[in-house]
C-alpha cells in the first residue's frame, strides 16, 4: 500500500526573539514631515514615534489618545485627513518585542484629498490576548467595515465600535485566523491509491449531519415587514454576496450584506508564501482586473525592496494596467446594463466581444485569459511578442467607435437615465468619510485619482483627464467610468508612441531571474537561479502600504516584512470591499430594482470583498 | 341536433388549432432564440439539427422528462394548478379570431371583442396564483406586480380595444375583418397602434415589461419555485399568448388574413399564410423591442400606465367617437 502523508512546505525558520542584533520589527520612522511635526507638537509624550519610513508619514500613538488624535487631524484646516481609508491590523507574536510591548498593533491608513497627503497612524493595543483599541468608526465610517474585519480575523476589540460583528467568518469560527499562533490550516487527507481501504467504503454515501440554524435578522430590522434574501445565490449580486433586504411593499426600508461566502484567507496564504509567490494570488481576487491586481502587489514589493524598475516594463505594465482598466470597465457596463435593464442582454455581447480581443491581447503576452500573473517583481514576464503591438494599435483603433455605440445604445436613452438618474444619491462628504474609492468617488465631485495625485511606477509622464462629475448618482457614475474608457485609450496610445527598448525586467540578479541561455556559461547565474528558485529574495525589514488606481477604486497592499522571503503581514485593502459599505445607505428609501442598479454601480467583485 | 357542425368539427377544427399553436410556439423559441443570437452578435442554437431546427424538440424532450420536483412548503394543489391555469386561457382566446375569408378558427360569435376581454382578464390568475402558492417571498413579489401590471395595462387595452369597436361598428371580428375601411380610419387607427403595442407588451409580460419575472431582481418571479414541464406550461402560455395577441393585432390593425388592397381576395386558402406571414412579422417586433429596449422600473410602468397611457387612451376615444358620429 503506497501511503502519501500530506506534506506541507517548510519555511525557513523567523529571527529568534533574543537575537539582539535584530532590531525592532516593523522599524520605527525616522525624521519628519510638516504633518508629523503639528502632531507631535500638540501630543507631545503620547505619541510613541512620528516620521517618515519607505516615504510613508506615520504616527506611532497610544491607544487612549487615539481617538483624540484622529479627531486632530481630521478636524486641523492644517492636516485635514478626511478619510479612513484602510484600517488592519499587525500581529507581533513572532517579531522580537520586548515583554511590555503590545503584541497588536492598528494600523490606519488616512487621506488628505485636498491636501493630497497619505498618513499612517498606528496604534498599539492594550491587552496580548483580548486586545482592545478605540474605534473609529464614530468620526469616520470608512473604518466601520475595515475594523470589523480586523476584529474578525484578528480578534481585536474596537470599544465604541457601532457594529460590532464578525464580517467574513461565521459567527461560531472558533479562532481569528490573522493571528500568527492559528495554523496555516490544511487537514490531514487520508490519500490512498487501495480501492479496498476503508476509506472508501463510504464513498459518495456520505451523510454530513448538518445543524440547520434559524438564521438571525441583523440588528436593527423588523420582522413585521417582508425580509428577503438576496443572494447568495442570486442573479445579480455578481458573485456570492447575500443582501438581507428589509422591504415595505417594494420600498427598501434596510439593507445588511452578509459577506464572507467566498473568503479564502489570501492574507493568511500570503504570510505564508514567498513574496514572488503571492503573485499568482494576487490574480485570484479582483479575478475581472488581474493585471492590476498583480501591479498593485508588485509595486508595494518593490517599494520596500528600493528597485529601480527599467523604462521599458514601466511602460508596458502602464499598458497592461490601462487595457485592463478598459476590460475591466468593459465587462462592468455589460453587466451593470444587464441587471438595470434586461435588454443589457445585447450590450452584454457587444462588451465582452470586445473585452475579448483584450483578452486575446492578454493571452499572447502571458497565455493566461484571466488569471495573468504577467506582471513581476522586477519587471514584466516575458517581454512583447512582436505581433502584440500591431495588433493593439488595430484595437485602439476600434475602441472608441465601440464605445460611441454603447452611449448610444445607453446615455441618452430615456428608459436609461430613469433608472439611474437620482439613484443611489452619495453625497460628496459622504464618499469621503466612508472611505469610497474610484468612480464612486469621482462620480460625486472628489477629483482624486491616484494615477494623477500620487503617481506610480511612471503615470506622471501620461497626459489624461480625470473624469469629475458632482451629482453622486448612478448616472454620475456611469459617465465617469464610459470616460474612464476612452482616458485609457489615449494613455495607452501615449504609451505606445513612447515605449522604449531595453530590459523589460530589472537585471537585478537578486530578484530576477538570469536567462536561460546565461545558465549555460555562467556559474554565478546558476547560483542566482538556484536561490531564487529555492529561496526566493528577502526583502528589507520595513512596513509600507502601496496603493494604486485600481479599475474598481484604490487597490493598496499594506506589507510588514521581516527581512525574511515571507511576507510577514500582508493586507489587502480591496476597493470593492470598501465601496460596497455604501449599499445601505445608497438604497435605503429607494425601490428593490434599485439595489441591483446600486451593486452594479458600485461594481464589486467578490473575490475581492470577500479576499 | 347536428352532431357535424355543432360537435365534430368544432372539436376537429380545436384539435388542429392546439397542434398549430403548440408547433408554433416550439418554433417561436426557436425564432426567437434565432433572432436575439443576431441582434446579440451570436449564432444561436445550431447544433440540433440544421440552423438549429431541431432545437424546440429537444428542449421539450428535455423538459417533459425532467424530474417533477414539487417543493414541500407550496400550496400544492393551487401549485399545479396555476401552470394550467396560464396556458388554457392563451389557447381559448383564438376560438373568435378568423383565419381564412369567412372562416373563423372555432366560431364567428358576434362577441367576439367581449371574448376577447374577457379572456385577457382571466389570463392573470395563472400568474397571480403561482406566485402565491409558491409561498416564497420573489414569487409573491412578482405576482403581485404581474396582478397590479395586468390590471392597470387592461384598462387603456379596453379603451382602445372600445375605440376599434366604435370604428368597426359591430362585435364580431370576422365582420371586421370583412368590413371595408376609409383612408383617414386606416391612419387614424395605425397612429394607435404604438400604444396598443405598448399596453399588449405589458399585457403578455414580455420584455421590457417582463417585471414580474425579472430575473436580475426576482430571480425568477412567479416562476421561481416552477421546473421541469410545469415550467414550460408557464412558458408556453407566455409565447402562445404572444402568437395570440401578435394574431389579434394583425386582425384589427392589418386586415388579418386580407392582403392589401383587395388581392387575390377569391383565394380562400390563402387567408392561413397571409396571417402567419402578417404574425410573425408582428413577432419579429416583439423580439427586437426585447433586444434594443431597457426595462422600466416597477414605479415608473405603473407611472406610465396611470399618468400617461390611460388619459390619452380615454382621449382617443373620445375623439375616435366624435369622428365616428360626424363623418362615418
Amino acid at each position: 500500500m503506497l501511503n502519501v502523508a500530506p506534506r506541507f512546505r517548510e519555511y525557513e525558520t523567523l529571527p529568534s526573539l533574543n537575537d539582539p542584533s535584530i532590531p525592532a520589527l516593523p522599524p520605527l520612522p525616522t525624521g519628519e514631515s510638516e504633518d508629523t511635526r503639528r502632531i507631535v507638537e500638540r501630543f507631545g509624550e503620547d505619541i510613541l514615534a512620528a516620521g517618515l519610513h519607505n516615504g510613508q508619514q506615520i504616527v506611532y500613538v497610544k491607544p487612549e489618545r487615539l481617538l483624540e488624535l484622529a479627531a486632530f487631524v481630521k478636524d486641523d484646516p492644517k492636516l485635514a485627513y478626511e478619510a479612513v481609508v484602510d484600517v488592519s491590523a499587525i500581529d507581533r507574536l513572532k517579531l522580537p518585542i520586548g515583554a511590555d510591548d503590545a503584541r497588536f498593533q492598528v494600523v490606519h491608513q488616512l487621506r488628505s484629498y485636498a491636501r493630497k497627503q497619505h498618513l499612517m497612524i498606528v496604534a498599539p493595543c492594550v491587552g496580548n490576548e483580548t486586545p482592545t483599541v478605540p474605534s473609529l468608526g464614530n468620526l469616520f465610517a470608512g473604518a466601520i467595515w475595515p475594523e470589523r474585519e480586523v476584529l474578525d480575523l484578528m480578534g481585536i476589540t474596537f470599544t465604541g465600535h457601532p457594529d460590532p460583528r464578525r464580517i467574513l467568518m461565521p459567527d461560531s469560527w472558533p479562532n481569528h485566523p490573522l493571528r500568527k499562533d492559528v495554523p496555516l490550516g490544511g487537514e490531514e487527507v487520508p490519500f490512498t491509491l487501495t480501492w479496498g481501504d476503508p476509506e472508501f467504503a463510504t464513498l459518495g454515501k456520505q451523510i454530513l449531519p448538518a445543524e440547520s440554524v434559524p438564521p438571525k435578522l441583523p440588528p436593527g430590522m423588523n420582522r413585521e415587514n417582508m425580509i428577503i434574501n438576496m443572494g447568495p445565490h442570486h442573479p445579480s449580486t455578481h458573485g456570492v454576496l447575500r443582501l438581507v433586504v428589509e422591504l415595505e411593499g417594494e420600498t427598501v426600508v434596510n439593507v445588511d450584506p452578509d459577506l464572507g461566502y467566498l473568503h479564502s484567507g489570501f492574507e493568511k496564504t500570503g504570510e505564508n508564501k514567498r513574496y514572488k509567490d503571492f503573485v499568482y494570488y494576487t490574480d485570484r481576487m479582483d479575478y475581472l482586473s488581474s493585471m492590476n491586481n498583480n501591479f498593485g502587489y508588485v509595486l508595494a514589493v518593490e517599494k520596500l525592496l528600493g528597485l529601480e524598475i527599467p523604462e521599458r516594463a514601466q511602460v508596458i505594465r502602464v499598458i497592461m494596467s490601462e487595457l485592463q482598466r478598459i476590460a475591466s470597465h468593459l465587462f462592468w457596463l455589460s453587466t451593470h446594463a444587464l441587471d438595470v435593464s434586461g435588454t443589457g442582454m445585447s450590450l452584454l455581447m457587444y462588451a465582452t466581444r470586445e473585452r475579448e480581443r483584450i483578452l486575446d491581447l492578454f493571452e499572447m503576452v502571458c497565455g493566461a485569459r484571466l488569471t495573468l500573473s504577467y506582471i513581476r517583481v522586477g519587471g514584466v514576464w516575458r517581454d512583447l511578442p512582436e505581433a502584440f503591438i500591431n495588433n493593439l494599435r488595430d484595437l485602439l483603433a476600434v475602441l472608441p467607435r465601440y464605445f460611441d455605440d454603447y452611449e448610444a445604445m445607453l446615455t441618452h436613452a430615456p428608459l436609461w437615465q430613469e433608472r439611474l438618474e437620482g439613484i443611489g444619491k452619495l453625497s460628496r462628504a459622504d464618499v469621503i468619510n466612508m472611505g469610497l474609492t474610484g468612480p464612486m468617488l469621482r462620480g460625486s465631485g472628489v477629483d482624486w485619482d491616484l494615477r494623477r495625485d500620487a503617481p506610480y511606477g511612471g503615470y506622471e509622464n501620461y497626459d489624461f483627464k480625470v473624469p469629475v462629475y458632482t451629482e453622486g448618482d448612478c448616472y454620475a457614475r456611469y459617465l465617469v467610468r464610459m470616460e474612464e474608457m476612452r482616458q485609457s485609450v489615449r494613455i495607452i496610445e501615449q504609451a505606445l508612441r513612447n515605449l522604449p527598448d531595453g530590459l523589460f525586467r530589472t537585471d537585478d540578479r537578486k530578484v530576477s531571474l538570469p536567462p536561460r541561455a546565461e545558465l549555460d556559461v555562467s556559474m554565478e547565474a546558476l547560483i542566482h537561479h538556484f536561490k531564487l528558485m529555492t529561496e526566493g529574495f528577502r526583502v528589507p525589514a520595513g512596513m509600507v502600504y502601496h496603493a494604486i488606481e485600481a479599475s474598481k477604486g484604490e487597490l493598496g497592499f499594506f506589507v510588514v516584512s521581516d527581512g525574511s522571503a515571507v511576507p510577514y503581514r500582508l493586507h489587502v485593502r480591496g476597493p470593492s470591499f470598501n465601496n460596497l459599505y455604501a449599499i445601505s445607505k445608497m438604497s435605503r428609501g429607494e425601490m428593490l430594482s434599485d439595489i441591483v442598479t446600486n451593486i452594479g454601480s458600485i461594481d464589486i467583485v467578490l473575490g475581492e470583498v470577500d479576499r | 341536433m347536428d352532431w357535424l357542425n355543432l360537435v365534430v368539427f368544432p372539436v376537429l377544427r380545436s384539435v388542429v388549432l392546439i397542434v398549430v399553436l403548440l408547433t408554433g410556439f416550439a418554433y417561436l423559441t426557436w425564432y426567437e432564440r434565432k433572432l436575439l443570437a443576431r441582434f446579440h452578435a451570436r449564432y444561436g442554437p445550431n447544433r440540433a439539427g440544421t440552423f438549429g431546427l431541431l432545437q424546440p424538440v429537444a428542449d421539450a424532450v428535455k423538459a417533459v422528462f425532467k424530474e417533477e420536483v414539487i417543493p414541500r412548503h407550496v400550496d400544492r394543489w393551487v401549485y399545479l394548478l396555476a401552470p394550467m391555469l396560464a396556458l388554457v386561457p392563451a389557447l381559448v382566446i383564438w376560438a373568435v379570431i378568423p383565419v381564412a375569408k369567412g372562416v373563423p378558427a372555432i366560431a364567428d360569435v358576434n362577441i367576439g371583442f367581449l371574448w376577447i376581454l374577457a379572456i385577457a382578464g382571466v389570463e392573470s390568475y395563472g400568474v397571480i396564483l403561482a406566485g402565491w402558492s409558491s409561498n416564497n417571498n420573489y414569487s409573491l413579489l412578482g405576482a403581485l406586480r404581474s396582478s397590479a401590471q395586468m390590471i392597470s395595462y387592461e384598462l387603456p387595452l379596453g379603451m382602445f380595444l372600445v375605440s376599434i369597436l366604435l370604428l368597426a361598428g359591430g362585435f364580431s371580428l370576422v365582420s371586421l375583418v370583412e368590413t371595408p375601411r376609409a383612408w383617414w380610419e386606416w391612419v387614424w387607427l395605425w397612429a394607435m397602434f404604438p400604444l396598443f403595442f405598448i399596453c399588449i407588451l405589458a399585457e403578455t409580460n414580455r420584455s421590457p415589461f417582463d417585471l414580474p419575472e425579472t430575473e436580475n431582481e426576482l430571480v425568477a418571479g412567479f416562476q421561481t419555485e416552477y421546473g421541469g414541464i410545469k415550467f414550460a406550461l408557464f412558458f408556453m402560455a407566455e409565447y402562445i399568448n404572444m402568437i395570440t395577441t401578435s394574431t389579434i393585432m394583425a386582425t384589427l390593425f392589418f386586415g388579418g388574413y386580407r392582403l392589401p388592397f383587395g388581392l387575390l381576395s377569391d383565394v380562400v386558402w390563402l387567408g392561413p399564410f397571409v396571417l402567419a406571414a402578417k404574425v410573425i412579422l408582428l413577432l419579429f417586433l416583439f423580439i427586437w423591442v426585447r433586444a434594443s429596449i431597457g426595462r422600466p422600473r416597477y414605479d415608473q410602468l405603473m407611472h406610465f400606465a396611470w399618468k400617461f397611457l390611460l388619459p390619452v387612451s380615454i382621449g382617443y376615444m373620445i375623439v375616435t367617437a366624435l369622428l365616428v358620429v360626424f363623418f362615418k
